[in-house]
């Protein structure tokens, strides 16, 4: 057997076993965190990158985090401290105009050596709470990248093997939750590790060629199975907009996104251009490690859906290479050194959202109607009986647009967000703070269509002790958009309010920052409801009366919109039905 | 001391008796197979008992035990045809069932189905919220439990003809007065109602898994018990006293009470009792590494051995349908293909095989039960792998021309092929659905199949054996003794177990008092429950083993792991060597560990086992060198994966010896399985009787 090429029995059990890596390597960083970000919400990623800053695999986590780390690379390269590397090398790096996805974002890169030789890295990034910016948590109204917090570039955290104690003493002393911060490292350093382990074992079991042969490989495979897909979408230039509510400061500023995607052969160009110019908050988006990793995300989801696979694609640089991202310089996609970036969530959502969008008339039965795009991140936090702070950060989801095949789902992670909610009970057994409400929204009705768009959630957090609430969100004026014929959405609010004093519930705009709270105030988050899919006329009677005896549907709703006459027993009225469904096709 | 072993499959229903010196027949194993009655299993239990004493010529009376493998669970959750329940939940909190962990299944997809929302265990219009409060972290009321809305909530359910309640309130792992009053209530509107708490389903934090643990308990309890109280009432009417067990997802038996009352503990039950026959009779011939195929008429189960572990799942990673379940199971997969598998060919002209099966009734077309599809075994009569006047040694009468029939009418000339083409291609399809199962479940996490040996077993098992082996690039194929009861066989290989949880949240480093004393309270409670139900069962304190856990984790961190508490009452010493057990525990796991973090105990755990009998299997003889000629039936054409067409010559596998070698091509038969030696291949005889398949080496390869 020719040694460099490898056959097709090994080449799947490599990836069978890379894939087992990244899996591991995520797992160990969950499993063992303190924070809850990265704990239940798993806000993380983690893999294996070749000496090219490829990725050979990478964890099924959070798919912001799926692709930024080549990025983080590439930005420490150009840091790298003492510019080389050496065995036992463990590099902490955050730096946003370096690559990195956002400042929170640390990752932990270790070099991986193979009979002296550099051959592989092994790295991870996770959401932490506190960087000792200028907010607890979050950060949106402030003016530089300064701001952020500590900013780490091809900081070596172990040199050789040997950690560098005053480093670790200069981060304790910079973060607010420093306990979490620090340990949270250290669990990521505990995957990384796992990380060079695993593939020095996988190398020293197949050898170097033939295991980065079989990698090569599972690259080329998965670029082309990308690049056949895109060939089925025809040729041409395919336009959406939308708009975000505000910078988290200007709040009468709307702020214009422009998509256009360019679909050629067998590549497609997204163009960003025309969107709003940079923010002079922190509203804004890091270039390599989120703009361009968003729009990555987006054909993966279009054109290589997991769900109608038969057999999974392979989770590596091959599904990037046939997308590429233009943003002008100096615009909201990619903003100039030293403006601030760590807000940058949102937009990529309504990227996404704006890419499907776009593509809707061409691939009709591939999108789906408008999501609620956007996220809720909320940061609360507080000053301990000792002085300390807790610091707690809450990713609230949305709800998917109406399908060509099936409702929005309701009250989930959406597009570019797929992290898990923390307990409500964990919570309340760890922090001064009390979870009164979580259900889906009673208060508008989604999208209605053929498929209807998901419904959203509710959320109310109650603090305990007096301190701040920074949240970032989005959509409380852009309504998500129904599709061929399918109703718009409902767009999201946010409201404050004190409990034992029964104070009004005061509106909040969608994004604040260091809001002052009271004991026993009470954030309430009304999440925006997906857009219907296909005309709601068309909607079967059957489905809008099981909605309505699951209340997902009020029995007014299913008359004015779907035309489905309900008698007092909820049974359907067949023949009212038809008249009220005939009455509503002639208004149209 | 006569027991059985009974493991019902989607197909067929497999007995094994096993008595000793002490029974008045002596010392002997007796197997049996019945057609399963899928309407209602236990029709095809009682038969196959009463027919396995019949042929073993032994007193009913005489059975001391029975352990059953059952599927009705199972069944309930695959086919959606569980109770409709109701739930009663915190006001506020209607929708924690349909949200979930609110993260998507898949990253990269916009046309995911959301298992927890399309096919929920509870449905929204019969979750009723509840104005009641538990406060942590000490568990104090903040709102008192609003009695009467209870009640009205559980005469509307009664009025919709709900019959299994579930209550469900935050925090009820620190206050389950709540729930328990709200229960007792709901059992007075309802009194025939299947009503159970999540504080006393799962007693640990965390909502949605609680919920969810405890609606599946709901959803799968009142058929599961019924079954179950109904199949220990008909035992007794036919004069069978003998004491009936379960076996339990986890690997252990338990009582029939224990199981009506948690049904949630035995969804994995059938294919437990495979893993481990397989695990026992791989153990005899000192294989570690196996992968498990148990195929049965309707589906296979999947599991990879390693090390000759059987794995149990963190009960945190357990779900069934989507659903999470947070009991322990054995690591196992299910998939839907089995020798009554349907071959047909879809709208859009695809070749399909599976999962619908034909089970049973009607069967395979060739079973002549008004079967007009072609299934898997179909195609195996027409490929001379299965011979038809040798099914079930000769007893079931099988007609090959309707085998041929269904074939050439639903398949062969739909697609323009020849009926053995077509039945080549029905067999190829369906060993490569269970080729990538396996794969998912061995070299997907990176195991190298190189290294295991596939071992096929149900009656359909081992003429798939050696194809699949081949797929997965298995090292050998090992065929058990007896492929068709190697399930049945494993129920009477295993212990009792009890598992018993209790919620405790305490920093270990700076324990107070009062629950340093907690501890000790609760350890004690839980022993005795876990000891008192295996005396039930009529074991001996003597024999009873006990393991005790706390399942901890550093202040601050969401997953627990788990550390041994050492036996005794305990004291500051033994809580130290918990701690330092933990930290081991975590070091070991995640390679770290975080000596200056405090440990935080948050649930214990109590393990019962007491030893039981084991099957004892016997070395098989020496091989003469006569026995292949006396064991040679006669020869007949076979048709092989690549299309050959050879006469091939059928041995009775039962003559034959340890250490005997068989050259392929060749056919072992026996009463209800036949084992595939392709060309090329070799199979040897084990000493305790194992068949190992392997392909010879041939010349210039290493």
């Amino acid at each position: 057997m020719n040694n460099n090429q490898v056959d097709p029995i090994t080449c799947q059990v490599i990836s069978g076993a890379l894939d087992t890596i990244a899996e591991e390597m995520g797992h160990v960083l969950y499993r063992m965190s303190f924070s809850s970000i990265i704990r239940e919400s798993q806000d993380l990623g983690a893999g294996l990158f070749d000496i090219n800053y490829q990725t050979i695999c990478e964890s099924e986590s959070t798919p912001m985090h799926i692709g930024s780390i080549p990025a983080y690379l590439r930005g420490i390269e150009e840091t790298l401290q003492g510019g080389e590397w050496h065995e036992g090398d463990v590099v902490v790096h955050n730096h946003p105009y370096h690559g990195s996805s956002h400042t929170p974002d640390l990752a932990i890169v270790i070099p991986i050596f193979h009979q002296g030789e550099l051959v592989a890295f092994s790295g991870n990034t996770a959401h932490h709470i506190d960087i000792g910016a200028a907010t607890p948590g979050l950060i949106i109204d402030v003016g530089d990248v300064y701001a952020e917090g500590m900013l780490f570039a091809g900081l070596k955290l172990y040199e050789k093997g040997v950690r560098n104690e005053g480093i670790a003493k200069m981060i304790t002393a910079n973060s607010r939750a420093s306990n979490q911060l620090m340990r949270d490292i250290e669990a990521q350093v505990a995957s990384a590790k796992l990380g060079v382990k695993r593939f020095q074992e996988l190398l020293d079991r197949y050898g170097k060629e033939l295991t980065f042969s079989a990698i090569e490989k599972l690259i080329d495979y998965s670029e082309k199975i990308l690049r056949q897909k895109i060939e089925e979408v025809p040729d041409g230039e395919y336009r959406a907009e939308g708009f975000l509510d505000d910078d988290g400061r200007n709040r009468e500023d709307r702020l214009p996104i422009v998509v256009t995607v360019k679909v050629k052969g067998d590549s497609i160009v997204v163009d960003l251009t025309g969107s709003a110019p940079q923010t002079v908050t922190a509203y804004n988006v890091p270039f390599e490690g989120s703009c361009k990793v968003a729009a990555y995300a987006a054909f993966r989801k279009l054109l290589l859906d997991a769900y109608n696979l038969d057999v999974p694609i392979p989770s590596n640089e091959g599904s990037f290479k046939p997308i590429s991202v233009i943003a002008p310089k100096g615009s909201i996609f990619n903003p100039i050194f030293p403006a601030a970036a760590e807000a940058r969530f949102t937009q990529c959502n309504r990227m996404i959202d704006l890419i499907i969008k776009a593509l809707a008339p061409v691939i009709p039965d591939k999108v789906i109607a408008g999501s609620s795009a956007s996220i809720s991140f909320a940061s609360y936090a507080g000053i301990k009986e000792d002085g300390d702070y807790w610091v707690f950060l809450e990713v609230n989801e949305g709800a998917y647009g109406g399908r060509p095949r099936s409702d929005g789902p309701d009250s989930i992670d959406n597009l570019m967000a797929n992290t898990r909610n923390n307990p409500i009970e964990d919570l309340g057994m760890h922090l001064p703070m009390i979870c009164d409400r979580y259900e889906l929204r009673d208060d508008v009705m989604p999208g209605a269509g053929k498929y209807r768009g998901g419904i959203g959630v509710v959320k109310e957090q109650r603090v305990l002790t007096p301190g701040f609430i920074t949240h970032e969100s989005e959509r409380h004026y852009d309504v998500p958009w129904g599709v061929f014929g399918g109703k718009d959405g409902a767009v999201g609010k946010t409201e404050i309010y004190n409990l034992p004093a029964q104070s009004k519930r005061k509106e909040m705009p969608s994004k604040f920052s260091g809001y002052s709270t009271q004991a026993g105030d009470v954030m309430a988050y009304y999440s925006p409801c997906g857009g219907g899919y296909g005309n709601p006329l068309e909607r079967s009677i059957e489905k809008v009366r099981e909605d309505v005896l699951d209340d997902f549907c009020t029995v007014e709703h299913a008359y004015e919109i779907y035309g489905v006459v309900l008698t007092t027993d909820l049974d359907i009225d067949i023949n009212a039905t038809k008249e009220r469904r005939k009455e509503l096709q002639q208004e149209n | 001391m006569a027991r059985i072993g009974v493991d019902v499959g989607g197909t067929n229903t497999d007995i094994i008796l096993e008595t000793t010196h002490e029974d008045s027949i002596g010392k002997s194993v007796y197997q049996h197979k019945v057609p399963s009655t899928t309407d209602d299993q236990s029709i095809a239990v009682m038969q196959g008992i009463i027919e396995v004493c019949k042929k073993a010529r032994i007193d009913k009376s005489e059975i001391s035990l029975i352990v059953h493998g059952t599927t009705v669970a199972t069944n309930i959750s695959i086919e959606h045809n569980g109770a409709e329940v109701g739930m009663l939940t915190t006001k506020g909190f209607r929708d924690i069932l349909h949200i979930g962990r609110h993260k998507r299944p898949h990253n990269f997809s916009l046309h995911f189905d959301v298992p927890w929302q399309s096919s929920p265990l509870v449905k929204r219009r019969n979750r009723i919220p509840i104005h009641e409060r538990i406060l942590p972290p000490e568990g104090k009321v903040e709102t008192a439990l609003d009695e009467a809305e209870v009640r009205a909530a559980a005469e509307k359910l009664k009025s919709n003809g709900i019959k299994s309640v579930i209550i469900g309130f935050l925090y009820s792992f620190l206050n389950r007065s709540h729930e328990l009053k709200a229960k007792s209530i709901v059992e007075e509107v309802i009194p025939d109602a299947y009503v159970c708490c999540s504080c006393e389903v799962v007693d640990a934090m965390r909502e949605y898994e609680r919920f969810s643990t405890t609606a599946m308990n709901a959803y799968i309890g009142p058929k599961t018990s019924h079954y179950l109280k109904h199949l220990e009432s008909e035992l007794k009417e036919q004069g069978i006293f003998a004491d009936l067990r379960i076996m339990q997802s986890n690997g252990g038996v338990s009582t029939v009470e224990s199981c009506c009352d948690k049904p949630v503990n035995i969804l994995m039950s059938g294919p437990a009792g495979g893993v481990i026959g397989g695990h026992y009779f791989a153990g005899l011939d000192g294989e570690k590494n196996i992968i498990t195929v148990d195929i049965g008429g309707t589906s296979a189960d999947i599991s990879t051995l390693s090390e000759g572990d059987i794995k149990i799942m963190n009960p945190r990673d357990s779900y069934v349908g989507g659903h999470p379940v947070m009991v322990p199971m054995i690591d196992l997969i299910t998939i839907g293909a089995g020798g009554g598998s349907i071959a047909y060919v879809d709208e859009a002209g695809g070749f399909q095989v599976g999962p619908r099966s034909a089970g049973s009734m009607p069967g395979p077309a060739c079973y002549n039960r008004g079967g007009k599809e072609p299934t898997v075994t179909d195609a195996n009569i027409i490929l001379g792998r299965l011979d038809p006047d040798q099914m079930l040694g000769g007893d079931l009468k099988i007609d090959p021309e309707l085998s041929i029939k269904a074939v050439k009418e639903n398949v062969a000339e739909p697609l323009g092929l020849s009926v053995k083409d077509a039945a080549l291609g029905i067999v190829k399809i369906i060993n490569n659905n269970m080729a990538l199962a396996i794969r998912s479940n061995s070299v997907a996490r990176g195991v190298d199949p190189r290294d295991y040996v596939l071992m096929p077993f149900g009656g359909a098992g081992p003429v798939h054996g050696p194809a699949l082996a081949e797929e997965i690039s298995a090292k050998a194929v090992l065929a058990p003794p007896a492929p068709g009861i190697t399930s049945a066989a494993g129920l009477l290989t295993t212990n009792l177990q009890y598992e018993a949880t209790s919620s405790l949240l305490c920093d270990l480093n700076t324990i107070s008092n009062k629950n340093f004393e907690n501890i000790i309270v609760y350890i004690d409670e839980l022993e005795d429950r876990i000891v008192q139900k295996l005396r039930n069962d009529g074991v001996e304190e003597k024999d009873i083993k006990l393991t005790r856990l706390a399942e901890c984790r550093y202040h601050g961190q969401g997953f627990e792991l788990r550390a041994d508490i050492p036996s005794g009452k305990l004291d500051s010493d033994k809580l130290a060597i918990v701690i330092e057990n933990f930290h081991k525990t975590h070091e070991m796991d995640y390679g770290y560990r975080f000596n200056d973090a405090a440990v935080e105990l948050v649930t214990l755990r109590i393990i019962g086992t007491s030893d039981s009998e084991k099957l004892s299997w016997e070395t098989l003889r020496e091989a003469g060198d006569q026995d292949l000629k006396e064991a040679f039936m006669y020869e007949r054409n076979t048709v092989f994966d690549d299309g050959s067409e050879m006469l091939t010559p059928r041995y009775n596998r039962t003559l034959l010896g340890a250490g005997q070698t068989i050259e392929g091509p060749a056919l072992l038969m026996q009463h209800d399985s036949t084992s595939l030696v392709p060309p090329g291949w070799m199979a040897e005889v084990t000493k305790y009787g194992n068949l190992m398949i392997a392909k010879k080496h041939q010349r210039g390869e290493k």
